[in-house]
């Protein structure tokens, strides 16, 4: 890897989840020596002493809860998360529950040694893993619709949307998919994309990686089947072009198509699509109208 | 949720919401009542109800959005969980198939 590596923890010493984050981040530190720490409370009052680091660094930031004070930290900075480690999601993939003691017991001292190792593992596995893949990029025609200060196109042909805002666009036996351009407008900015292992099999409907936003964290929900056989890994560089361009630099995986035929049923064409988000937003105008 | 929302009109994929059993349950003997899922949800899915045993409750279990899962990922002791994705597709294909 070109660039040095600093870790941002939320350091939450209010939950035993947060002392878990701050616990790995002292473990980083320790097997990569080399590795800066960041203070997020320095962060917070000082902007001037971590500058250069976080201008020169790859950033790993450790969360603990869903507040999501790291992310917040680097994003007010305008700052690219290289990696991010979301505690409670890795308390579950290694099955070990810290409890609720702010003086991390055994089981929280094993969680922080795990996702330690795992971190480095990831990190190093990642120097050899940079290759990203050009997708043909086509002109098309839109539907398009402005609500208030909002713009919404939905592609009148190739594409298909599930009801998640999802979409699905087939060529031949493989696919690409994405988000649609209602959702990135709803979650507004994206800051950071969790994108899944290729070659991981998917069933219709199943979480496919999620993406970050200054409002939300939130699961792909995937329209089709099938194998994944490439992933967006220019979006760890651009997240914001799920945000420019959700149907073209913005695709987020590759699949080999698995039973779309059947899938399809299930599915929105363009038209259909712009028919039920216009409906929808309509709906949340009626909402927002009321309550204000 | 404003009173002008209406579960009764809500559908999904063309099924009534209603007949689409798809909401979070939550295993209170896991749960330690930390509110993230309350604090994340949009959608109001949840209600926290203080000075009861039980102060976290599901109570609007029809504004969840099928298929999204994404508040269990925000808890630590693993205490929601949802129906199977697949026994819920294949009751909406049956319903659509059904009702055409």
């Amino acid at each position: 890897m070109d660039k040095k590596l600093c870790v941002l923890p939320c350091n939450g010493i209010d939950k035993s989840l947060g002392v878990v984050a701050r616990t790995v981040a002292l473990k980083l530190i320790e097997l990569e020596p080399e590795m800066n720490l960041i203070c997020p409370v320095l962060l917070n009052t000082n902007d001037e002493r971590y500058e250069t680091i976080l201008k020169e660094s790859n950033i790993v930031i450790i969360d603990g809860c869903m507040t999501r004070c790291a992310t917040k930290l680097v994003d007010e900075r305008n700052q690219k998360i290289f990696k991010r480690i979301f505690i409670p999601a890795m308390s579950k993939q290694f099955k070990i529950k810290p409890g609720t003691n702010l003086e991390l017991n055994e089981n929280g001292q094993k969680l922080a040694e795990k996702i330690s190792i795992e971190i480095i593992k990831e990190l190093k596995a990642s120097e050899y893993d940079e290759i990203s893949i050009e997708k043909k990029l086509e002109e098309f025609d839109f539907y398009e619709i402005t609500v208030d200060k909002y713009y919404f196109q939905v592609p009148k042909n190739s594409y298909f949307f599930n009801e998640n805002d999802c979409w699905v666009k087939p060529n031949g036996n493989t696919a690409l998919i994405g988000i649609s351009d209602y959702l990135q407008n709803r979650v507004s900015d994206i800051m950071f994309v969790e994108l899944p292992k290729v070659g991981t099999e998917i069933e219709q409907f199943d979480d496919v990686g999620s993406f970050d936003s200054v409002k939300t964290v939130l699961d792909l929900i995937s329209p089709c089947s099938g194998r994944i056989i490439s992933v967006n890994k220019d979006l760890k560089e651009h997240p914001e072009w799920m945000n420019q361009d959700p149907y073209r630099k913005g695709w987020f995986a590759e699949l080999e198509l698995k039973n779309f035929d059947e899938d399809w049923e299930l599915l929105m064409d363009g038209s259909g699509y712009f028919k039920y988000m216009k409906e929808t937003i309509t709906k949340e105008k009626e909402e927002m109208d009321f309550k204000n | 949720m404003s009173e002008s929302y209406d579960p009764e009109k809500e559908t999904f994929m063309g099924v009534p919401r209603k007949k689409i059993p798809w909401w979070p349950t939550i295993d209170y003997v896991k749960c330690n009542f930390c509110m993230e899922c309350d604090k994340f949800c949009p959608h109001d899915v949840y209600a926290h109800i203080e000075g009861e045993e039980k102060k976290l409750i599901v109570k609007n279990q029809y504004n969840c959005v099928v298929f999204c899962r994404t508040c269990a990922k925000t808890c630590a002791p693993d205490a929601l969980s949802f129906p199977n994705k697949r026994e819920i597709t294949k009751l909406i294909k049956k319903f659509r198939s059904e009702n055409k």
